[in-house]
C-alpha cells in the first residue's frame, strides 16, 4: 500500500514538473510564434505584389484585412463582413444569401486586438447580440495605394493531393491574377512538391478572371522557352523578352508538373474556385458598400 | 557502476561504433522518410540532439528518485516534455524548416533510439558521463541523417546544401521518400563491406 | 469461440454505421445523388410533382454548404416522364466532393420550401478513409512510419501476425480514447500544446490496461501476445494517428476508421515483408547484404509497388 502511495505520489511530482517546463516554454515561444508568423506572411504579401528589399512598398500603399463571418440566427445564414472604416473603427455589416443588406453595427475593437481571432470574435458577438451563432469563414486582404484600391490578397486552403494546401494569392483590381505563393503543404517531395517551384506557380500569373474561369489543366510537357521565362531568375532572359513570353502564354492552361497531375490539378481547382468566389462576393459587398455610404478606407 | 571510458570516447563511441542509424538500426522512420536533403538531416538532428542530451541529463539527475516500477512511463513523460519544447521553439522560430519537417518533430517521441539509450545508460550512470553519451548519440544521428542527405541530394538533385554542384539530376529517384529504403539498405552494405574488407586485411 | 465474438462486433458494427442514414428518410424527397455528368443533381421525389413548380428554376437556391452565400447558377430542370425524378443541370460543373445544399421553394402544399443535403453516402467516405490507410496512404510504405518495430518483427509470420493484431487492438482504442481526450478536453480548454504527452500517455495506458486484461481474462492469449505489448509503444505510427486525427478535426467513425485502416496496414505491411522474408532466409544473398541491408531493399520495392495505389479514389 505505501508503495503505491509513493508511486502515486511520485508520478504526480514528475508530471507536475513537466507540465510546468512546458507551460514555461509554451509562454515563452507563443509571442514569438505569432509574431514570426505574421512577418512572413507580410514579407510574401509584399513580394507578391512585386515589392522587395531593393523595391520596398511606398508609404503610400496600405492594407486592409476585411474579414468574412457566417451569422446564423436560428435557421437563417447570413454573410458578415468585419470592415474597417475611414475613421480607425470597426463595422459589421451583415448581407442576407441573397444579397441583400441587413444591419450595419459599430464593433469596438483596437487595431492591433483585430489581428487575434478570439478577440476579435468575441468583439463581434457583443456587437450583434450573443444569441446569433458567429463562424469565422475567411479573410481578404484589400491593397490601396494613396486611397485607390490596386490589388487583392486572398489566403486561402484547398484539398492536395495528401493534404491541405495553403496557398496566397493576389489579384489586380480587375480580378487577373498578379502571383500565388504556396504557404504550407504535405506533397511528395520531387513530385507534388515541386508546386512550390517558380516554373509552376508562375504560371498563374497574369492570368485574367475570364482564363481562370475556364482553367484547366494539359498534360503536355512545359515548352521549353516559357519554362525560361518562367525561371527568368535562373535563366537569366532579359525582361522584355519575359514579358512577351508570358503575354504569348496568358491565355493558355497550366502545365502539370511532370509525375504529380493530381496535385498541380489540385492546386488550379482551388485557385480556380478561389477566384471564381472572391469575384462574386466583392461584387456584392461593393454595391453594399456605394448603397449604404459607408465610408472604408478603400 | 560507472562507465570507464573517456568523454571523448563515449562521443565517439555514438557516432561511430554504436552508431544510431547504420549500427543499432533505430530510429529508422525519419532516416527513410526525410533525410532527403543535407538541409533536412541536419535539422531532425539537432532536434533528435537536444531531446537526447535534456533527457539524458534529465534522468541521470534524478536516478535516486525516480521509482523502478515506473521507471518506463517516466522515461516517457521526460521524452515527452523535451519534445514539446523542442517542438514550439522551432515552430516558434524557424517555421519553414518546421513545416518540412512535418511530423516527424512529434514522432520523435516514439523513438526507440532515446528511450534505449535512458534505460541503458543514464539511468546508470552519472550527470557528466550521461551528457556525454546524449551529444555523442545526437552527434551519431545527425552525422548518419546528413550522410543519408548528402548522398540523396546529390544523386537526386545534383545539389548539396541547395548549392547546385552538378549541375544536371542524375536520378530523381532518390529524391522520392521512398528511395530511402533503397539508400538505407545500400549504405548498410557499403559499411559492412567496409568491416570486412577492414577484417580480412587485419587477418592477413 | 474467437470467430464468434468478432463476427458479433462486426453485426453490431454495421449496425450502427447503417442507422444513421436510416434515420436520414425525407417526407417530400426520396432520394437524390449527383448525377453521371460532372454538373447534375438528380432528385427523386416521393410522390407525383407539378410539373409547372419543379421545372422553374426559379424556385430553387442550391449552394455548397460552406459557401451559403455564393448561388450556383441552375441552367434547366427536367422532369422525367413518371413525374418523380427531376434533374437538375448546372451552368459549371459541381465538386462533388463537397456537400450541396438544395432548397426548392412552394413545393409542398403548404408552401413551405424543402431543403436537403446532397452528398455522396457518408459510409462511403467512411470506406474510402479506411482504404486510404490501409493501402493509398499505408503508414509504412507510404508515410515511413513505424520502421524499427517492422524490421524487428517481420523476420517470421507468426511473429508478424501477433505484432500486427496486438497493434491493431491497441490502437483503435487509443486513437477511440484521444478522440475524446482531444475533443472534450484539449481542445475546449486550449491546450492544444499537451497534445504530444496527453497522446503518449494515452498510449502507455491503453498498453498496460490490455496487459492487465489479457493476462487475467485469456492467459492463453497474453502468452501468445503479451510480448508485443511492450514494442507497440516504441512505434510511432500509435502516436501518428492521434495527431493525424487532431489535425483533420475528424469525428468519432472517422478517428475510428483511420486507427482501423492504420492498424491493418501495419498488419499488412508485417504480413507481406515476413512472406518474403521467411523464403530470404533460403536465398543466397552476398554477405554484405545479409540481414537488415537486404530487408531495407526488399522494403523499398514494396513502398514502389504500393506507390501504384496512390491516387486511387474508389468512392
Amino acid at each position: 500500500m505505501k508503495n503505491i502511495l509513493t508511486i502515486i505520489f511520485r508520478l504526480t511530482v514528475a508530471c507536475l514538473l513537466a507540465g510546468l517546463v512546458m507551460g514555461i516554454a509554451f509562454i515563452a515561444t507563443n509571442k514569438a510564434k505569432k509574431h514570426n508568423m505574421h512577418v512572413h506572411e507580410h514579407k510574401v504579401m509584399l513580394s507578391l505584389l512585386g515589392y522587395s528589399a531593393k523595391n520596398p512598398a511606398p508609404e503610400s500603399v496600405a492594407m486592409h484585412p476585411v474579414y468574412r463571418y457566417l451569422v446564423g440566427e436560428g435557421e437563417e445564414l447570413a454573410t458578415g463582413y468585419l470592415l474597417p472604416l475611414r475613421d480607425g473603427a470597426f463595422s459589421f455589416v451583415t448581407i442576407d444569401l441573397a444579397g441583400a443588406f441587413v444591419a450595419q453595427t459599430p464593433v469596438a475593437l483596437a487595431v492591433e486586438k483585430a489581428r487575434e481571432a478570439e478577440d476579435r470574435s468575441q468583439a463581434i458577438s457583443a456587437a450583434i447580440g450573443v444569441e446569433k451563432t458567429l463562424r469565422y469563414a475567411d479573410q481578404t486582404i484589400l491593397v490601396t495605394n494613396g486611397g485607390k484600391r490596386t490589388a487583392y490578397l486572398l489566403p486561402g486552403k484547398f484539398p492536395g493531393f495528401k493534404t491541405f494546401i495553403a496557398a496566397m494569392l493576389a489579384l489586380d483590381q480587375n480580378f487577373t491574377i498578379l502571383g500565388v505563393e504556396i504557404m504550407e503543404h504535405e506533397e511528395d517531395p520531387g513530385l507534388g512538391g515541386e508546386i512550390v517551384q517558380n516554373y509552376f506557380k508562375k504560371q498563374f500569373k497574369g492570368k485574367p478572371l475570364e482564363t481562370v474561369k475556364k482553367l484547366e489543366v494539359v498534360k503536355t510537357p512545359l515548352p521549353e522557352e516559357y519554362r525560361q521565362a518562367l525561371e527568368a531568375d535562373k535563366s537569366g532572359l532579359k525582361a522584355e523578352e519575359v514579358a512577351r513570353i508570358e503575354e504569348q502564354y496568358k491565355d493558355g492552361d497550366i502545365y502539370a508538373l511532370t509525375g504529380a497531375t493530381i496535385s498541380s490539378r489540385s492546386v488550379t481547382n482551388g485557385v480556380k474556385a478561389m477566384v471564381k468566389k472572391f469575384a462574386y462576393r466583392l461584387a456584392i459587398l461593393d454595391r453594399v458598400l456605394v448603397e449604404q455610404h459607408i465610408a472604408t478606407p478603400f | 557502476m560507472a562507465t570507464d571510458k573517456t568523454n571523448l570516447q563515449l562521443v565517439v563511441n555514438g557516432i561511430l561504433n554504436e552508431n544510431p542509424i547504420f549500427r543499432l538500426v533505430l530510429s529508422m522512420c525519419p532516416a527513410v522518410g526525410i533525410s532527403t536533403t543535407v538541409m533536412n538531416g541536419f535539422m531532425l538532428g539537432i532536434a533528435v540532439f537536444f531531446v537526447q542530451v535534456c533527457s539524458s541529463c534529465t534522468i541521470a539527475l534524478f536516478k535516486n528518485v525516480i521509482h523502478p516500477r515506473i521507471r518506463i512511463p517516466t522515461y516517457t513523460l521526460t521524452i515527452a516534455t523535451w519534445v514539446t519544447v523542442i517542438d514550439m521553439i522551432l515552430a516558434a522560430y524557424l517555421p519553414e524548416a518546421y513545416a518540412r519537417m512535418g511530423i516527424f518533430i512529434k514522432l520523435i517521441v516514439a523513438f526507440a533510439i532515446i528511450t534505449m539509450r535512458l534505460e541503458m545508460f543514464a539511468s546508470k550512470e552519472s550527470v557528466t558521463a550521461s551528457f556525454w553519451d546524449g551529444i555523442g548519440m545526437g552527434l551519431g544521428f545527425m552525422f548518419g541523417m546528413m550522410a543519408l542527405g548528402f548522398v540523396r541530394e546529390l544523386l537526386g538533385m545534383g545539389t548539396i546544401l541547395g548549392y547546385d554542384v552538378l549541375g544536371f539530376k542524375p536520378l530523381l529517384f532518390f529524391v522520392l521518400p521512398l528511395a530511402g529504403f533503397f539508400c538505407v539498405g545500400l549504405m548498410m552494405a557499403f559499411f559492412n563491406y567496409i568491416e570486412i574488407v577492414y577484417k580480412r586485411a587485419r587477418r592477413a | 469461440m474467437i470467430n464468434h465474438t468478432i463476427r458479433r462486433i462486426l453485426l453490431s458494427l454495421v449496425l450502427a454505421l447503417a442507422l444513421p442514414v436510416l434515420a436520414q428518410a425525407q417526407e417530400l424527397i426520396a432520394a437524390k445523388s449527383f448525377g453521371k455528368a460532372a454538373n447534375e443533381i438528380v432528385v427523386t421525389f416521393a410522390g407525383t410533382v407539378e410539373r409547372a413548380k419543379v421545372e422553374d428554376p426559379a424556385n430553387y437556391r442550391i449552394y455548397e454548404e460552406k459557401d451559403p452565400d455564393i448561388q450556383l447558377a441552375l441552367e434547366s430542370v427536367v422532369l422525367a416522364e413518371d413525374e418523380k425524378t427531376a434533374t437538375l443541370t448546372f451552368k459549371e460543373p459541381l465538386n462533388p466532393r463537397l456537400p450541396h445544399v438544395v432548397s426548392i421553394n412552394r413545393l409542398a402544399e403548404s408552401g413551405a420550401a424543402a431543403t436537403f443535403t446532397v452528398m455522396k453516402p457518408y459510409l462511403g467516405y467512411l470506406f474510402s478513409i479506411l482504404i486510404g490507410a490501409l493501402l493509398i496512404n499505408n503508414f509504412v510504405f507510404t508515410k515511413y512510419l513505424g520502421l524499427c518495430v517492422f524490421f524487428g518483427t517481420s523476420k517470421r509470420k507468426d511473429t508478424a501476425k501477433g505484432m500486427g493484431l496486438t497493434f491493431t487492438m491497441v490502437i483503435v482504442v487509443s486513437a477511440i480514447m484521444s478522440w475524446f481526450f482531444y475533443q472534450f478536453i484539449l481542445k475546449p480548454y486550449g491546450l492544444n500544446f499537451l497534445q504530444i504527452v496527453v497522446f503518449i500517455g494515452l498510449v502507455s495506458l491503453t498498453v498496460q490496461a490490455v496487459d492487465t486484461v489479457l493476462r487475467k481474462v485469456n492467459p492463453v492469449l497474453f502468452n501468445a501476445f503479451g510480448v508485443y505489448l511492450v514494442l507497440v509503444i516504441a512505434n510511432c505510427v500509435i502516436i501518428a494517428v492521434p495527431l493525424i486525427l487532431a489535425d483533420n478535426e475528424y469525428n468519432f467513425w472517422e478517428s475510428f476508421m483511420l486507427a482501423l485502416g492504420a492498424g491493418g496496414g501495419f498488419l499488412l505491411a508485417l504480413y507481406l515483408m515476413s512472406s518474403v522474408r521467411e523464403r530470404m532466409e533460403l536465398a543466397n544473398i552476398p554477405p554484405t547484404f545479409k540481414g537488415v541491408p537486404i530487408a531495407f531493399i526488399v522494403a523499398g520495392q514494396f513502398a514502389l509497388a504500393f506507390l501504384g495505389f496512390s491516387g486511387l479514389s474508389l468512392f
